[in-house]
């Protein structure tokens, strides 16, 4: 019964670490500088007349004069949501691997990608069939897990074969890179193994019924490696670069797609007003070291500066 | 080529060996073009002064540090610089982006495509948008981090810091045009333009390290002499009467051009690299606003009257710098906006990046900066001028400037301006508009000619571009059909009016290239003849 124990604690506890540690990542690095504006085009929240071929509000002449405040509404549905379709759209279909990438990884990268939502859909779908006992979320959850262990064992194994044999991926292909994918693959494995042990998932509900309820029972050892591995794996995730698809918010949002202008007074203009204030410490010749970062920008950095 | 496939390791190789030799023949073909020009080896006295490990190019016209102690000292400095970029506070301006993309990259290489320098040169290892982000991320890993501290090479952090590396990292910096394609088409968002560019800002920015053309006789001569030119005030308005001059001679035109007009409704920026290289640009604006009856000036002021911020590719307080005073003399002159000229890297510049490096009196809100595009076609579309499309009737293609179109989102003014004012449809580019290929110029190249580093852009990073323009013109390619590649850009002009000139484009094709103003006067109902020159008539 310890290792059953074990395994209930590992579920809570991976989803507490993984929510604590990925947040304070996300927190960390949304507390970061704002940034310069660096966009690029196209940025799927322009207008939707010029979304298609990339164009911008500066196709227009007195653009800055002709700047509104958004509403929380225009926000969300012009703003944030065709970020969200474009953003949505790349996670479920990887269109610009498909589009830009030779080296043969768009259908391994979909499958595994695919295998991993799938697997966490199978994860939840266990949760309420042992708790509810419902015959046709069983059966569901059946086809689910299957497809997902499937699907992700190809693309785990079609990965690692690809990186091992291109010339042009094998070199940036770090021993972390492969132990990631063997790792996925592992769970895949041992996942679509649990089925075929377990194939009404009688071991599986049991588990996740104890895993809820606080209460394990003994299970097949193929249930338990999968769903040691998978818990495992959620720990390890928001430490490592895995954690990706959240930072992707980032980059996107915040940085190619971020073309807002400042408006005087706003809250990025103070945040800017305060980064100016930062002490620059940079020392080559044309630096006035020492001058923050507003009053550099008021100096030539020629000798009588540096007096 | 040296045939064995290049490691990351190697960039700390102690030979002077080139980590690659470039020949002729790898790189990618350029049909119809045949007795294409020969890569020629550098000089035996560069090789003894200079450091050419990388690729057997250069621009850096740097000694290079002979004592051990010299070599360390640079080490050491590239790794303070390294720590400085790090440092949220030391670079507020990209730190995040940086961070980001240094973590985050997956390494499927999908980015490797989109770059035109990869491609042009036949696909070598170095220039692979991947390769230089990869180097520095596992220095990075390797002196930064912990997992890099403890696992080492598990993680990728293998790669050792000497002179070597740090100066080979230092060229390959400048092998790549910051024109970010390869962000574009990055599923992740990671933008190995950026560690590009952070790399050359750290060597800036810690060790006062840049080509000579960009930092010393770019940014410094600009704030300290008005101009990146070498152009001071006096001869800012000796500039203006030699185009006062062009306008009546090819015009019959007196036209005064307005300079320190206060309360103009726009101050004009040119890149004062056309007063000198392409009068007839600065002087068709002239006309058009003229005609237009528009309120505007030209300033006199030192910094006033030159737009361009090389900056913007290497160092984050020059850049403010620059904008500063931009901005600065325009609230003097008390104009309502500034506009700059046909120039892309200064559109970037003053209206999208310097945004956010200055306080809330001098953003765009307060004092307007805006790209001259949208102003063109206004005037095209208000009627003030009437255009004749039959006097542009020769084939046309467009180079956008990544800057303008990848970088601004500024893709259909110019186009529909072209629709207005010539005979023949546009011959777009594939690609074109936001996904064009750079014009092998950009971040700075355009104007990078020391040693034999314009050999490297003629024939590797002005590639792409070239092969663009042949198959743009393809069905007309007779010599005795002339044939314009319009190019809002000075930098991007300067580049094409060099590989023209490499590639024998307008003997063996008649291909000829100008900005867009030039093509707009050029129609002019009320004008008496062309005002384009083409390279014949020159």
């Amino acid at each position: 019964m310890t290792l059953q124990w074990f395994l209930v604690a590992l579920a809570w506890a991976s989803v507490v670490i993984f929510l604590v540690v990925a947040i304070r990542r996300v927190v960390k690095i949304n507390a970061m500088p704002m940034g310069l504006r660096w966009e690029v085009y196209p940025v799927p929240h322009e207008a939707p007349e010029k979304r298609d071929y990339g164009g911008s509000y500066m196709e227009d002449t007195d653009w800055a004069k002709k700047h509104k405040a958004r509403s929380f509404k225009e926000e969300l549905v012009e703003f944030l949501l065709p970020e969200a379709i474009e953003i949505g759209t790349e996670i479920l279909t990887m269109k610009k691997v498909r589009a830009n990438n030779r080296y043969g990884i768009w259908i391994f990268s979909v499958f595994l990608h695919w295998g991993i939502y799938l697997f966490v859909g199978w994860t939840l779908l266990l949760i309420i069939a042992s708790l509810t006992g419902s015959a046709v979320l069983t059966s569901i959850s059946i086809v689910v897990g299957a497809i997902a262990c499937v699907l992700g064992m190809i693309g785990a194994v079609g990965l690692i074969v690809r990186r091992a044999t291109s010339p042009d991926l094998g070199p940036y292909t770090a021993p972390v890179d492969y132990f990631n994918l063997i790792f996925l693959g592992a769970i895949f494995l041992f996942g679509l193994l649990s089925l075929l042990i377990d194939p009404a998932l009688v071991g599986h509900r049991a588990y996740f019924k104890g895993v809820v309820l606080f209460a394990p029972s003994a299970v097949p050892w193929a249930v338990s490696l999968t769903f040691l591995l998978f818990w495992a794996f959620v720990i390890y995730m928001p430490f490592s670069k895995l954690l990706h698809y959240v930072i992707k918010y980032f980059l996107y949002h915040q940085g190619l797609w971020d073309d807002g202008f400042t408006v005087k007074g706003s809250a990025a203009d103070r945040r800017i007003v305060e980064q100016l204030g930062y002490s620059v410490k940079w020392q080559a010749p044309h630096m006035v070291s020492g001058k923050t970062w507003l009053e550099e920008a008021q100096t030539t950095a020629t000798e009588g500066d540096k007096k | 080529m040296t045939g064995k496939p290049i490691r990351f390791k190697d960039i700390a190789r102690l030979s002077d060996e080139p980590l690659v030799s470039l020949d002729a023949d790898d790189l990618m073909p350029l049909p119809p073009l045949t007795d294409l020009p020969e890569l020629k080896a550098p000089r035996a006295r560069w090789l003894e002064n200079y450091d050419l490990s990388l690729d057997g190019f250069s621009d850096l016209d740097i000694p290079m540090p002979k004592t051990p102690e010299e070599k360390e000292r640079l080490v050491q400095g590239f790794l303070t610089g390294l720590e400085k970029l790090l440092d949220p506070e030391q670079n507020w301006t990209f730190a995040k982006l940086f961070r980001l993309s240094m973590d985050y990259c997956m390494r499927c290489q999908t980015c490797s495509e989109a770059c035109h320098v990869y491609l042009g040169s036949g696909r070598q290892e170095i220039y692979r948008p991947t390769y230089r982000s990869e180097i520095l991320r596992r220095i990075y890993q390797r002196h930064f981090t912990p997992a890099g501290k403890l696992l080492g090479p598990l993680v990728g952090a293998d790669v050792e810091v000497n002179f070597k590396t740090v100066w080979r990292l230092l060229e390959l910096s400048y092998r790549c045009n910051i024109c970010r394609r390869c962000a574009q088409v990055c599923p992740e968002g990671i933008d190995n333009a950026l560690i590009a560019r952070e790399i050359r800002k750290l060597f800036s920015q810690e060790l006062g390290i840049a080509p000579a053309e960009l930092l010393k006789k770019g940014t410094r001569q600009q704030l300290t002499s008005g101009s990146s030119t070498g152009m001071n005030p006096l001869a800012l308005k000796n500039s203006v009467e030699f185009l006062e001059e062009i306008i009546e001679e090819k015009t019959g035109r007196k036209i005064t051009i307005p300079v320190d007009k206060k309360g103009a409704d726009i101050l004009l920026i040119h890149n004062a690299g056309e007063f000198l290289s392409w009068p007839e640009n600065p002087a068709a604006f002239a006309i058009l606003l003229d005609a237009a009856g528009i309120n505007w000036t030209l300033s006199s002021e030192m910094v006033g009257y030159d737009a361009v911020n090389y900056a913007v590719w290497f160092d984050d307080v020059e850049l403010a710098r620059i904008a500063l005073r931009h901005i600065e003399i325009a609230r003097e002159l008390g104009v309502k906006k500034i506009v700059v000229g046909e120039c892309g890297h200064a559109h970037k510049a003053l209206c999208v990046v310097a945004d956010r490096v200055l306080p809330g009196e001098r953003t765009a809100m307060e004092m307007p900066r805006e790209s001259c595009l949208p102003l063109m076609w206004d005037i095209v579309k208000s009627g003030a001028i009437k255009f004749d499309p039959s006097r542009n009737d020769f084939p046309i293609t467009m180079h956008d400037s990544c800057n303008v179109v990848r970088l601004m989102g500024i893709v259909q003014p110019q186009r529909e301006i072209v629709k207005a004012i010539c005979a023949q449809p546009l011959r777009e580019m594939a690609p074109y508009g936001v996904h064009n290929y750079c014009c092998g110029g950009g971040s700075g190249f355009a104007i990078m000619d020391t040693l034999n580093f314009s050999e490297w852009r003629n024939s590797v990073s002005a590639r792409m571009k070239v092969s663009q323009i042949l198959g743009a013109f393809g069905d007309v390619l007779d010599p005795g059909i002339r044939k314009y590649v319009i190019a809002a850009c000075s930098n991007c002009k300067g580049t094409l009016r060099d590989a023209i000139n490499y590639f024998e484009l307008w003997d063996k094709h008649g291909i000829w290239y100008g900005g867009l103003a030039d093509l707009m006067v050029n129609a002019m109902v009320d004008l008496p003849g062309p005002y384009i020159e083409w390279n014949e008539e020159m």
